[in-house]
Formats: structure tokens, sequence, C-alpha cells
């Protein structure tokens, strides 16, 4: 063999060992490209930029958009003017999903159960409804000014997880993944969760986009295989499978010899590999050894679907060192009987996120590991039907509402206890500090040692990336 | 040395600074020539990989210096006046020579005078160094070796290769320029491959599916005779099968963007499969690339529009659609027709008009003006959502144009048939309509309903439910909670009486999530009931008039009565209420007090949406419904109703009348099964009477208009004949008028890519000016024009690619000195095949491949809990048992937000946008897919039973060359031959003594195959063979 040849072979078997799936990077083509791509540009390399606050990120999505008016953003003079005609200019030439006439404005209830509360050394503003999260008030950095483009749900989905709101583009966990790869080459980089039904952006939420499909998130789902085709068919064992993949391997090996294709190598790794997830991924998805005392503390319960379920696996993951980790937890679009939808809601994620954070935080890997609560957009200070007059309970809703709302951060590198940028007083604009969605996108990238600017893909002729030609990191919540 | 003028971003300048700069370029100059010095003996130890680039010829303008332009400074310094720094632009002579004041950027053959030079050559901390240190870019050595020497050279610009129409000396063919482009980097080109090895290549390139045995004994005989013809006969009769077309059809859909689902929340099915079926015959037509094009851009425009070239306009009705509930109708049209415009540019132009959407393009010669000239052309067809009347928190209705579909004359004739049983019905029910049945329902109706509640006697249900029966004879549900479940309650009556009616009610409860009535969920307390049946004393009872205190829309109550298990009744959003539901029986029934009524409840609704609490009673009467009844109760009190108030009461008693009713309902079976037969539709392009008039939008915002434009070809192509309609029509012809000088090169670049698996430009979706440059510039032409001069003929070009000594060449890699990529193939390329081939191969290889062609989409096995998605008319898997199941990957239903997911794992696209180019990856899910996904562990099972049934002798060795043959087309080795014959010897020894394994083996794999050879042992050993065979990376790859 050329030194050339060997050399060539070398950089490719070092592209087979970064990550699940990147033996994958076989990308004849793809691979080309990049190549050529990176001896134009000597900056425009892969991977890190600087070193990283956070090394792993559960980044989990209320799918529907939770009313963060009701949660995180108090606004007492919303609930002072709860029942009045709102604003002229909250509704003249805006684009609203629902509402179709001039709506009123809508408080949270005055009532203690959706009271907020100052909380921990910090005094975040939490209702009552997460008392959970309450108490660990002081790891939150919320951000209340964050507003978005798009004002329904799948676009929208869309344009927060890929930065462009129609398909085909990659998503963050993709970017990342293809960034800076991942620890445990026995699992992916990149893992959705799903509890509920899977959100209306659907599979494209997690997809690659024009990027290689080995960074796509790979789904873990609940019911049945864990991934897809993970179990032997029904009357093979595992040694019996093992023989099959040995036999499948010498014979690829043989023909290796004789044709001499790395692709072939690359194979037989994978065919390795995937005998190695048949018992990596049931054990990490086995919470049976876990101790009641944590099951308890997540309210979770093995073997079952569930947000909490699937808020003790991320921290599982992280621990065998999955790069990004991606909840979706379908239910929180209220447009009716908020007050009442709202509740039932936070009583199944206040507990597992809460827990989640201790736990993180017990076992050392919250210092990196960022933990990132959003949405796809916040919820109108307006009501959508009829608002009452705040002394009984509405049966009211919250429509789509782009242009402000709250999500919070915690660990890895952003100040816990702080709280970043302000709605107005009435919750509809982002007043204070606005942070856009590409922003926002810009900052976790930022966290996890990525130059959003940086990571590119060149495609179609131009340089891609996440956050288009936008984007700045908002220092203000970093340590 | 020119004067820096005072303008902004240079900055003014004093005499001294001046002279230090001077000073500065000299010294840099020096420096730069040591360096440079340095790196020539840097470069030319390295490695002779980029030989022909190290070569000291002369400058080449769109090779060596365009690329570092566009790389690094038309971002600025570009087409686009808005973001143009300095007034200066550098795409273009012109732009570069301007005098920005006493100085130029550009000063052909004088280094020390072009400002660009000095600039590029400024160290990192200066302010004025270009590219500026916050673009984060930087030009390397080597680039700036090459402006230097461009500029010394004289600095000329010449317009980019891919908009200057292609030229070719006449005489050469394929193999010519590639053996040329071999020799000037010392490459020699492979043997010929194998004959065997020909075949295979052929047979899975041309038509996705592997020779079979008697295919390759046949084409090996005529080999051995005369190779030549042998091979040209094979390439003719492979271009002529009707598998051509379902194989090429792949790469088209991926442009086209095809699938069956709208895409989106809910991502509902939708019927344009004739499209696709149009796309795989006008393939295996051979179709003329020009009227390929025409049809599918503009077929409904053409005159006396044939109803195939209108199902050809499917191809710009495949773009995605958000019917989600909230989507402003206009921002979803705008939406779709910016897509239909990128996409045409992509396809078509191999450009990305895209950028110009906003902005003008930052690189290529494309003005936003030119962006919407072209939106124009597609700005005048009718919305494709509209909002359901008065609902806004539904999702929308799909509407926009499409078609019907010609039916087969059977079932003409059934159609027909059932509409004049239609007819009798309806006089049927004429008939039964007399004056005294009014009266006696009349007299009816004003009587008060007195019902009287059924006892419980025993209560089951199929879904393992607990249940208690509450002291008001209410049945409430517990325990287990099943999705799919049947109630069964049998109850009495206290008081004998004659039952006309019978009510359902469905009650709140506190013990049920969310109070109920439902118990699936506590936020949603929905139930789906989808039958109802009562039975009096083990005889079945006919039920009509459903009648309900509410109905969710599509969930009418009426469908608990007609037979029909998907049809059912569902309350959202009234949830948390009691609700009833009320039915009139046929023909009275006398209750005594050891009557026994049976009232089954059905739920087959698979989201899982069970009653949590019901009560029956009966009633001797027509039971009221609610706002309705009260209105008709104070008409029937009325002396003299009106007439419009006789109107109302004669509708509800048609409705109502028992001796009616069941005409009315055997009308609405009768009504629903000739909805069933009504003609399949299929999606098309409709141009409005009267079209939009298209503005500019202002940062691509469809609420931001600014200028009106009129449809428009951008100016770098060549001009649109001012005779040509300016419409879609106009639009197509001009692309295929044979002058622009992209449309050939976009398309046989694709197909060059599809064989050897990388293009000639190997940026398929891009050959404007940050495209690569071709790997053989000569040859991309001459194929262009040879696809321009064969009339469009595809065949023809795809045939020469074939015979060409290049595409036979033996595919092994020697130790190579240049080029491991192959990007200059001297030797046949090899890789992995896509999903759908992949499948298709697999199928053929296992004797399961069914070659029906055509239709609705199929659902072969897919694992369960794939499509969840929430929404209105959500779909669902309906797993094919018949030869659907083993049909070729083309057919299988593409939903976008859930693919087929084995394919998914082989890099096929959700194909909610235009794919130019599939990834081609090596994954461990890859080898997860095929080792157990059961699609592939039947496939295995059913070749394991050809195998055994195929092979001439059983012994080991002989059925071993049978599988090779199958699968590979060649014979086994003999180190093959020795470690699998190990593999099938343990496995019959196994197999045999534990008979319940291979019994539990053959079954594990059978989900729908049944196997033919009668000695399990060896069946399920052989299974393990081909489990073994399905998974080697010759199965999966093109060689």
């Amino acid at each position: 063999m050329s030194p050339q040849y060997k050399n060539y072979l070398s950089r490719r078997l070092f592209f087979q060992h970064t990550g699940f799936g990147l033996g994958g990077a076989a990308l004849a083509s793809v691979f080309d490209r990049e190549s050529q791509a990176a001896s134009a540009d000597p900056l425009q390399k892969r991977g890190l930029h600087h070193q990283p606050k956070a090394e792993h990120i559960i980044y989990i999505h209320m799918v529907g958009a939770p009313s963060h008016l009701d949660l995180f953003d108090y606004k007492p003079e919303l609930q002072k003017r709860s029942g009045q005609l709102c604003p002229d200019e909250f509704f003249a030439g805006k684009q609203l999903a629902f509402i179709r006439e001039q709506p009123n404005l809508m408080g949270t209830p005055k009532d203690d159960k959706y009271a907020f509360k100052h909380c921990g050394q910090s005094g975040h503003q939490i209702s009552n409804l997460m008392p959970h999260l309450q108490g660990v008030a002081d790891e939150l950095c919320f951000i209340k000014s964050l507003h978005t483009e798009q004002f329904n749900h799948a676009p929208a989905q869309l344009f927060s997880l890929t930065g462009f709101e129609r398909f085909g583009r990659p998503s963050i966990g993709s970017w990342v993944s293809y960034g800076i790869g991942s620890h445990n080459r026995n699992l992916p980089d990149f893992v959705v969760l799903n509890s509920g039904q899977i959100l209306g952006a659907g599979n494209s939420a997690w997809g690659s986009g024009f990027l290689p499909t080995v960074h796509q998130g790979i789904e873990f789902r609940s019911k049945g295989d864990p991934v897809l085709f993970l179990s032997n068919p029904d009357g093979m064992s595992d040694r019996e499978r093992k023989s099959v993949v040995d036999s499948v391997n010498k014979l690829n090996s043989l023909q290796l010899d004789s044709i001499g294709d790395p692709e072939i190598a690359t194979r037989i790794s994978q065919y390795e590999m995937a005998y190695r997830m048949q018992s990596s991924v049931p054990e990490l998805m086995d919470t049976s050894r876990e101790s009641a005392a944590t099951h308890e503390r997540y309210g979770s319960e093995p073997g079952a679907a569930s947000f909490a379920n699937n808020c003790l696996l991320a921290r599982r993951m992280v621990e065998k060192g999955v790069r990004f980790v991606q909840l979706f937890d379908q239910g929180w679009d209220h447009h009716n009987g908020v007050f009442n939808a709202l509740p039932r809601k936070t009583q199944q994620v206040d507990q597992p996120i809460a827990a989640l954070i201790k736990d993180l935080k017990e076992r050392g890997l919250l210092d990196k590991t960022l933990v990132v609560w959003g949405a796809e957009f916040g919820r109108t200070p307006m009501a959508q039907g009829s608002s009452g007059t705040g002394e009984k309970l509405s049966s009211a809703g919250r429509d789509h509402h782009k242009e402000a709302y709250t999500v919070w951060m915690a660990g890895g590198g952003v100040k816990g206890g702080h709280s970043y940028g302000s709605s107005d007083e009435l919750g509809y604009s982002a007043a204070d500090k606005p942070v856009h969605i590409h922003d926002f996108n810009a900052t976790i990238m930022h966290l996890l040692g990525i130059d959003h600017e940086r990571l590119t893909f060149r495609y179609q002729g131009r340089q891609f990336r996440l956050t288009d030609v936008h984007g700045h990191v908002v220092q203000d919540v970093i340590t | 040395m020119p004067l820096i003028p005072a303008i902004p971003h240079f900055g003014i300048l004093s005499q001294e600074e001046r002279l230090n700069r001077v000073r500065n370029i000299l010294n840099r100059v020096h420096k730069f020539l040591n360096r440079v010095q340095s790196l020539f003996w840097a470069v030319c130890l390295s490695s002779a990989l980029d030989a022909a680039a190290e070569d000291e010829k002369a400058i080449d303008f769109n090779r060596d210096i365009r690329p570092i332009i566009s790389e690094n400074c038309v971002h600025c310094h570009g087409p686009d006046p808005e973001t143009r720094d300095a007034g200066l632009r550098l795409d273009t002579q012109a732009g570069a020579m301007e005098d920005l004041g006493g100085y130029q950027a550009l000063v052909p053959h004088d280094l020390e005078s072009s400002e660009m030079w000095y600039r590029i050559m400024l160290d990192a901390d200066d302010d004025e160094l270009m590219p500026p240190a916050d673009s984060k870019r930087a030009l390397t050595a080597e680039q700036k070796d090459l402006v230097r020497r461009w500029i010394e050279s004289g600095g000329e610009y010449q317009e980019h290769w891919a908009f200057v129409a292609p030229e070719r000396e006449a005489g050469h063919t394929i193999d010519h320029f590639i053996q040329k482009q071999a020799d000037a980097r010392q490459l020699t080109l492979a043997e010929r491959a194998k004959a065997s090895a020909q075949i295979r290549r052929a047979s899975l390139d041309i038509i996705g599916l592997p020779p079979t045995p008697e295919e390759l004994d046949d084409f090996l005989l005529a080999y051995s005779q005369d190779a030549e013809a042998a091979y040209a006969s094979l390439v003719d009769r492979l271009l002529a099968s009707p598998r051509f077309g379902e194989r090429w059809a792949r790469q088209w859909l991926d442009l086209a963007r095809y699938a069956d689902s709208n895409g989106f929340q809910a991502d509902q099915l939708r019927d344009s499969w004739a499209y696709r079926d149009w796309v795989i015959d006008a393939l295996n037509d051979n179709m003329p690339y020009d009227r390929f094009t025409i049809e599918q851009l503009a077929g409904d425009l053409l005159p006396d529009a044939t109803l195939e070239q209108k199902i050809a306009t499917g191809f710009h009705r495949t773009v995605t659609c958000n019917v989600e509930a909230g989507v402003h109708v206009e921002q979803n049209r705008t939406n779709q027709v910016v897509d239909r415009v990128n996409t045409t540019g992509t396809v078509w132009l191999g450009v990305t008009m895209e950028c110009a959407q906003c902005h003008d393009h930052k690189y290529d010669p494309f003005t936003m003006r030119e962006y919407y000239q072209m939106f124009a052309y597609f700005n005048n067809t009718p919305v494709e959502v509209s909002v359901p009347s008065g609902k806004t928190d539904v999702s929308h209705d799909f509407v926009g144009p499409f078609m019907d579909l010609p039916q087969s004359p059977e079932l003409v004739a059934q159609r027909e048939q059932i509409a004049a049983e239609l007819k009798a019905v309806r006089a049927e029910k004429k008939k039964l309509d007399t004056k005294s049945a009014y009266t006696e329902w009349q007299q009816q109706m004003r009587a008060e309903p007195e019902w009287q509640t059924c006892q419980v006697q025993a209560f089951e249900s199929t879904g393992g439910e607990t249940s208690e029966v509450l002291a008001d004879q209410s049945v409430l549900m517990k325990g287990k909670f099943s999705a799919i479940t049947d109630y069964r309650a049998t109850m009495t009556v206290e008081t004998p009486q004659l039952a006309r009616a019978i009510r359902l009610e469905v009650l709140t409860h506190d013990q049920l999530p969310g109070q109920g009535p439902g118990r699936g969920d506590e936020t949603r307390t929905n139930f789906v009931l989808n039958e109802l049946e009562l039975e009096i004393d083990g005889q079945p009872v006919e039920l009509v008039d459903a009648k309900a205190s509410f109905s969710q829309n599509k969930y009418d109550v009426s469908g608990l009565i007609d037979g029909d298990i998907s049809s059912g009744w569902a309350i959202a959003p009234e949830y948390r209420k009691d609700h009833w539901a009320t039915f009139q029986l046929t023909e009275p029934v006398e209750l005594s007090k050891d009557s026994q009524l049976q009232v089954v409840l059905r739920h087959a609704y698979k989201g899982g949406r069970t009653i949590g609490r019901f009560r029956v009673s009966v009633l001797d009467g027509i039971p009221k419904s609610s706002d309705m009844d009260a209105e008709l109760l104070s008409i029937l009190k009325k002396q003299k109703p009106s007439k419009s108030e006789q109107k109302k009461l004669r509708a509800a008693y048609e409705k109502s009348s028992p001796a009616l009713a069941a005409m009315v309902k055997k009308e609405a079976q009768l009504d629903k099964k000739q909805k069933a037969l009504k003609p399949d539709q299929t999606l098309v392009m409709q141009e409005m009477d009267e079209g939009r008039m298209t503005r500019i939008m202002k940062r691509g915002n469809y609420l931001d208009q600014g200028d009106e434009v009129q449809a428009g070809t951008p100016a770098v192509l060549p001009a649109i004949d001012p005779e040509l309609p300016a419409n879609r029509l106009g639009l197509a012809q001009w692309l295929v008028n044979g002058e622009n000088p992209l449309v050939a090169r976009v398309a046989v670049n694709r197909w060059w890519a599809e064989i050897f698996g990388r293009g000639i430009v190997a940026t398929l979706e891009d050959f404007g000016t940050q495209s690569e440059p071709p790997t053989h510039p000569e040859l991309l032409d001459w194929l262009a024009i040879e696809l321009v001069e064969s009339g469009w003929d595809m065949k023809h070009v795809l045939r020469h690619i074939f015979l060409s000594e290049t595409y036979r060449q033996d595919s092994r890699v020697v130790d190579s000195q240049v080029d491991p990529p192959n990007h200059f193939l001297a030797r046949a390329p090899r890789f992995r095949l896509e999903a759908e081939r992949i499948r298709d191969n697999a199928l053929a290889v296992s004797g399961l491949l069914s070659t029906k062609m055509h239709g609705r989409p199929i659902m072969p096995y897919q694992p369960d809990n794939i499509w969840r998605q929430v929404g209105r008319n959500e779909p669902k898997w309906i797993e094919a048992k018949d030869e659907n199941r083993w049909r070729r990957g083309i057919y299988i239903v593409y939903r976008r937000a859930a693919p087929y997911p084995s394919m998914v794992n082989f890099d096929a696209p959700d194909r909610g946008a235009c794919t130019v180019e599939r990834p081609r990856t090596n994954t461990p899910l890859q080898a997860l897919t095929m080792l157990n996904d059961p699609a592939y562990v039947e496939m295995a099972l059913a070749f394991a039973d050809r195998i055994l049934t195929e092979s001439d002798s059983p012994s080991v060795a002989a059925r071993l060359h049978t599988a090779y043959r199958i699968a590979f087309s060649r014979e086994a080795l003999p180190a093959e031959i020795e470690h699998l014959s190990e593999v099938v010897a343990e496995r019959v020894e196994h197999f045999t003594k534990d008979p319940t394994a291979a019994q539990k083996t053959i079954a594990g794999a059978s989900r729908v195959y049944q196997a033919q050879h009668s000695d399990p042992a060896e069946l399920a050993a052989w299974f393990y063979i081909g489990n073994i065979l399905l998974n080697l990376d010759e199965m999966v790859t093109k060689s």
C-alpha cells in the first residue's frame, strides 16, 4: 500500500472512531466535499472552538407551548386588568393563530393554588403549580424576553429547533453531533425521548437536514424495541446472533482482502458496534436497578412510558456520555381551560424536572450538563374564549404568542439564580434585552464550546449554519 | 501608487502614511516571496495528489481565482448593492477596475498598484486587512500566491463556466475524456470487470434488481461467444424493461419532493400517487427530457391538455402544506410558491434562487427583482388550505385543484348498480310515506317521554377491566385500561312495557380520570364509542334515528349504528359533562320482566378513549333531542304552523319515523358505498382565470410588499422569446429550448452521479460560482450536447455511459498512488445502494418480489407505533398481508413526518423539500435493520426456502453455489464454502437435536410467508445462511 493510501485509510479510520455511526462518515461524497471546503477556508474546522462550559445537554421541549405567564413570568398588572379589553395595539394588525375578535386581558387567578412565590436566595418568582421547581430555583437562569417568528406549532418547532420555519435544515442536536460528536461510541451522540404523541414537526425536529444522516437524533422508544430493530428475531439467542455477526464479518473480511475497499472495513466495525448496542442499549433503558428512593424522587416506574422515566433516562444517558438528550413532552397547547389543564400538566413534569436537576448536582454532573427548558413559543396575555373577571376561575385559554416568552437553563456554565431580560408589564412584548431564537441557539452552542458562526456546512453553494446569518451569544447568562 | 481618497471606508491618510504603506508593501512582498519559496518545496514533497493543480501552467480564473473571491470577498463586495461596502464590487472585471478616486482594487499586470493585493497582504492585526478579522475568513499562503500570479498575468475575469453555453469537439467518446484526465495524473485505467460482475452491475444500475440465475447463464453463454454484442444487447434489454422506470423514478421523486402526506402538524395523507406513476411511465417510455419538463411544469396549459399531461403537473403539487389550525392561508400559499420557485431553480438550473428571496444573491448573478419575476410565473394558482366554515379551532381543510382519475369498466358498472339500488330505495321510501303514519308520529311526538332505567344483571368486558354497578344502575369502569374493548351488559326491566326507543347515558364520575366521562386521558376526557348493538332475548334489534346530547365533528352519533367499526361517537371538547344518545327500534318490542336486553358497546379507537360510566334505559315513545325538538314541540302544539314550520316538521319526520327511518338508513348505507367507489383523485396545477399581481416581498416577508414585477427570467441566462406566453408554459419552453447553458448539464450530471456515485460537478445541487469545479469539464459538455442533439433522449445518453469502458472497469482498489477516492475513475466505483434498491434487491434475492406496478401507496411490515401524531384525520398504518407486502420500495407510502423507518436508516429523506443527493452513510443502525427488521428476517427465510428448492443437488456446496448465484451473480469461493459449510453443519445438528428450536426459529421469521421446504431442521439452518448472506457488504453494494 502506498503511504498516501495508508494515510487516506487512517483518516477514514479516524472519522470512524470519533462517534457512534460516524464510522459512517463513509460519506464518499460528503467527506470529499468537507475536506475541500476546509482547505479553502482554514478557519472552518469543525469541532470545539473554545473551552466548553458544558459537555452535555438535556434539552426539554414542552410541545404545544406552556403558559409561561402562569408559571414563571408573573404579571400583577395583567391580574389587575384581567377582564378588560386588551389594548388595540395587541390586536390590530397582529397575527394571531385563533383569536379573531379583540380579546380581553386575562391574568393568573388570584387563588393561592396559582400564586407566585419568591424562592430561594435568588428570589425567582415561580408559580405554586411548580412546587418542586421552586425548591431548585437557585439553579435556574431565566430568559424572560425570548421571542420567535412563527405562531403555528409545526413551523415554530422547526424554527426554534432548526433555525428555519420549513423543512430541510439540520436540528440543533444534529449540529452539535456534527460539531463535537460524542464520548461514547456505543451510543448515539443525539438521543430523543418522547412522552405523548410526536410533535407536529415530526422527525424533522431531530432530523439532520442536509448534514450527513449519522448526525440525526435517534429516538429511543419507550414501547417495543428502544431502538428500532434492536432485538433478535424470535427464537434467536444472543449467542446465535453473535455467531451470525461473526460469520458476516469473516466473509466481509475476505472481501476486504480481495477488493480493498475501506468501506468494507467500516461495515465490519459497524456490525460489531450493532452487536454491542444490542446489550448496551437495553441496559441503559432498564431503570429497574435504580434505587427505590431514586424512583420515588423522580416519580418514575421501571418500564413505564412517562416523562418522569424520560428524565431519569436522560440522567443515565449523560452518565454514559451521550452528548445531546432531547425530551419532548406533548400536551401543553391550552387554548381553553388553561387553568384546569395547566395544573394537570405541571403535576406530571414538576417533580421529575426538579429531581433531575438535584440528581445531576449530587452526582457532580450538573456542572458539565446544560439543562434547557423551552417550547416553540409562549402564550398570549389575552384570553382566548370568554375570560371572566378573575373572581371565578375562567374557562378560557391562551392563544399562541411569539412576541415574548420565558425559558430557563440550568447547570453547565449558566448563572443559577439569574434572570435575564423582561417582558412588558402586561407580558405582551419583550421589553428589556430581547433575545431572539437565533440568540438563544447561539448561546446554547457557545456553552457547548461551539462558535455558531464557525460551525458551518457547505450546501447549495453556501455555508449554512444553525443561526442563518444572525444570532448573538447572550453573555450575561454565562458564568 | 494611487492616492488614497477620502471615502469613509478607507479613511483619510496623510502623505507620510502613504509612504509607510508603500514600505510596508515592499516588506511584505519580500517576506511573502520567502514563504512562497519554502511552500514550493513543501508542496513538491507533500504528495502527487494535487499534481494537476500544482503545475505552473497559466492561471485559470474560474478554477483558481473565482473560488477565492466568491468565498472571501463577494459577501461585502458583491452583486447586492444593499450590502456592498465602499462601493466596491469584486465579482466583475469592471467593478474591480473601477476608479475609486485615483486608485483601483485591481490594476492588471501591476501588483503594487492593485489595492486588493495591498489589503490582503497586511498583518493579521491590521485594521485594513482584507478579508477583515471579524469576518473570520483568511486567505492561505497558496491563495495569496494565486492572486499574485493572476494579477501579474493580467488579472482577467472570465464568465463563470456554467453560465456559458457548452461546446464540444466532434468525434470523441466518454472514454477519451476519462483517459485524458487519467493520463494527466499518471493513472492507469483498470481492466474490464468479469462478465458476471458486468451483468450484476448493469442490472442493479439500470433496473435496480439483480439478474436471475437464468439471465446470468444466458448472458455468460452469449458473452463467451461475442462479448460486445452480448453486453450491448444486455444494456438494451435492461433499458427497455418496465423495471427501469421504477428504479430511476426514485431520483426524480426525491427532486420532486414527492410524498403521500401534507407534512407539518397532523401530516394527513393525500392522493397524488398518479403523479408518481406518471414519472415511472414517462421514464419507461423514454419521454424526451424537454417534454418531460414541459408537461410537469405546465402540462395543464398545453393546448387540449390530455389527462396524463394534467397528472404530470402533480410535480409542483407535491409541495408541503400546513393545515394546522391557526395557519394563515396566504402565508401558506406564499411558502408554497417560494418552494416551487426554489425547486424549479435547483432541479433545472442547478442554482439556488432562494438566496435572492430576501436580498440580491451574494455570489451568483441573481437579483431580488429577478427572483420575484420567477415567482410571478407560479403566483397564479388557487390557495390550497381553507378554514372550515364557522370553525377556527380545528385543522384547516386541504383544498386546491384535483382531478378524478378514470376507472375500470368493472368499477363503473358497480357504481351504476349502486345508483340503481339507490333509486329503488328512494322509491320505496316514498311509498311508505302515508298520511296516517305521519299523523301517528305527530301524536307520539306530543307525548311526554318516560324512560325506564334497565337493571344490570351481568356485565363483562373484553379488555380486562373491572367494573362496579352503582345504585343508580350505572356501570362504573375501573382497573385495567385497554384501548380496544367491548362492554357487554345484560339487563332487565322492572316494569313490563313496550320498547320503541333506547337511551345510552355516558356519565361523569369523580373516580374517573379528569372526571370522565371517558377514561383515556385526564385532560381530554373524551370517549370514542364505535358501535352499539342491542339484542333482546337473543334477537338482534335494528336501531335507527340516532340522536345525542352532542357529537364531535366527524364523530357523529349515527356512527354507532352504521355497522362500520371505523366510525363512532365522541364528544370533544364537551368534556366533564354527562352525555346521552337515543335510538329508535325499527320494530317496537314488548318487554316482560323476564326479557333479557343485551347491550354491546364496542371501542376500537387505538388512541384509547373508552367510556368510564354508562347507564341504559328504554322508552315507549319517540325520544326527544335537545334544541331541535323543543322547537318541534312548539310547532306541534300550534293550530296552524307556517309553511316553513311545516317543512321543518316534515324533515324531522323523515328522519325519525320508524317506518321511514329504516329506509333512510338503507339510503345512507348505499350512499356511503357509492362514495367509497368514487374515482381516485390526484392533485394538479391549475391557473386561476385572473392571475395575481406579483410584488417584491421585502426581506421575503409576504406582508411587506414592494414594487410590482412581471414574470421574467434571469438576465444572466439567454433571454426568453417574447413570443412565448408569460406563464408557466412559456417558462418551461424557455428552459428546454436548447440554448440554456445549465439545463442539460445539470441533468446529465445527476445521471452520472447516480451511476458513478459522484457528479462530474460534485455539487449536484449547485452549478453557481460557489460550485465545485468539474473534474471532467469537456465530458460534461459532451454529454450535455449529446442530450440536446439526440432530441433530449435520456436512454440514449445512459446507453453511451453504460457501454463505455469507463463504466465496465473492474472496481477493485488496486494499490493506488493517487486519487484514493477515485474522482478520476481509474476503476469502477463501488458504493452502497440507496434505501429502495437495498429493499428491492433483497426482495428479488429472496424470491418474494412482486412486480405489480402502479396504484395506491402500499404499507408493508412496519414496527408498531411509528405513526403517532396528533390531529384531525390522523392516518393509520394497515400492514399489507398480500402481495402489496412485497412490492418495490418506490410504492411504499411516503409520510413526511415518519417515513418508512428501515429506509430512513439507509438515508432516505423525509421529502419535506427537494433533495438532490442523498448521503451515503454506514452505520450500526443499518446493521441492525438488515439483521433484525422482521421484513428482512422474513426475506431471509424465503431466501433459505428458495435455495433449498432451486438447488439441483442437496449437497451443501451445491446449495451454497445456488445461493451465491442468486444473491451475488457469481460462484462461491472455496473459503466462503468452507466457512458456510461449517455453519450449516453446526446449525443442522443443533436443530435436528432440538426440533422445538427449529419450529420456533421458523415461526419467528414467518409473519406472512409460509415456507415450502418440508424438513424444519434444514430450513431453520438455512435461514441462518439467508440471514448471513443478506447482511454481507456485497448484498448492499454495487461493485
